[in-house]
């Protein structure tokens, strides 16, 4: 009934067309450093709730943070974002240049923290269980960081400080 | 069938099509890291490729969108969207068998956007039939209207 005879030659010519347009714009974008990711998966599971983090509410985070002096908050956010108002204290980290970020001095700094808090500006909060996964790859010593449910928008409706930077 | 082969039906239905696409496409485009869990959760690709996938999928996405939206190759990308949507409603038809609900990575990049796998199915299901009708109906030409 749908065979109104379509010219196959041409679509197969324009398909071949797109799927090169694809090939070329995928190609370059993934070689841009700031969102390169790998090209063959290394077999790594998605981040597991208990595991890799757990997510904790923002009255909790404040209350984790006042009460224990070595409590790491971690921003996953832009730098313009991180600038214009962050969590007192926080330090910002991107997962795709996470191995860059992680100087020495940080990784000493993450490996001494009680207690390691990572928000981002969304309340999905994907990246930020994709970053905590990967902190515990880097630093195995480290305790399983929470995840701030709702992201720096819920920590601003609980009426918790911001600080800006200068 | 003279309806489904009015060229503006034809011209209406890619451009509801490929808008749909390009409101899926643009946050992948603009961040594909999240579709590697979101691919990750439908249990079908071995580790390996799943990484290839998240990075070329989105562009094939938006390519569609625009390749139906404009005119430009779009019985091209009608291909490509009857592919792909073949291949979404594959994968959520093994998942709905399975029993498993899955976050489809359809319109949200978070994997915690978990729904029931037969209502996507269900849902995928008349865009599926655009696509098929874009790319096996021929419009009739100005002339056959005229004649």
């Amino acid at each position: 009934m749908l065979c109104y005879s379509p010219p196959m030659g041409r679509i197969w010519r324009e398909a071949a067309i797109l799927l090169a347009v694809v090939v070329v714009f995928g190609t370059v974008a993934n070689l841009l450093p700031h969102r390169h990711m790998a090209w063959w998966g290394q077999g790594q599971e998605p981040p597991q709730a208990g595991r890799d983090f757990q997510l904790l509410d923002a009255d909790s985070a404040y209350v984790m943070g006042e009460s224990l002096p070595r409590t790491v908050f971690v921003d996953t956010r832009t730098a313009a974002e991180f600038n214009a108002g962050h969590i007192p204290g926080a330090l910002r980290l991107e997962l795709p240049s996470l191995q860059e970020m992680l100087t020495p001095e940080l990784r000493s700094g993450l490996a001494a923290a009680q207690a390691v808090i990572i928000y981002g500006g969304s309340a999905e909060t994907d990246i930020e269980q994709l970053l905590a996964q990967a902190l515990r790859r880097e630093l195995p010593a480290l305790p399983v960081p929470y995840v701030l449910a709702g992201g720096i928008a819920a920590w601003q409706a609980a009426g918790f400080p911001l600080e800006a930077q200068p | 069938m003279r309806f489904f082969r009015n060229p503006w039906v034809y011209r209406a239905v890619a451009w509801v099509l490929g808008g749909i696409f390009l409101y899926a496409a643009i946050p992948k485009v603009l961040d594909p890291r999240p579709l590697l869990t979101i691919i990750w959760g439908y249990r079908i690709l071995p580790p390996g490729p799943i990484n290839l996938v998240a990075i070329y999928m989105p562009w094939l996405e938006l390519t569609v969108g625009l390749g139906l939206i404009s005119g430009f190759l779009r019985r091209g990308a009608a291909f490509w969207a009857f592919f792909l949507l073949t291949v979404f409603e594959a994968a959520l038809l093994v998942n709905a068998f399975r029993g498993v609900n899955v976050a489809c990575g359809c319109f949200s990049q978070s994997a915690e956007d978990v729904h029931n796998a037969w209502f996507l199915v269900l849902r995928d299901l008349p865009m599926w039939l655009a696509a098929a009708y874009l790319l096996f109906i021929t419009p009739q030409s100005r002339q056959a209207n005229a004649a």
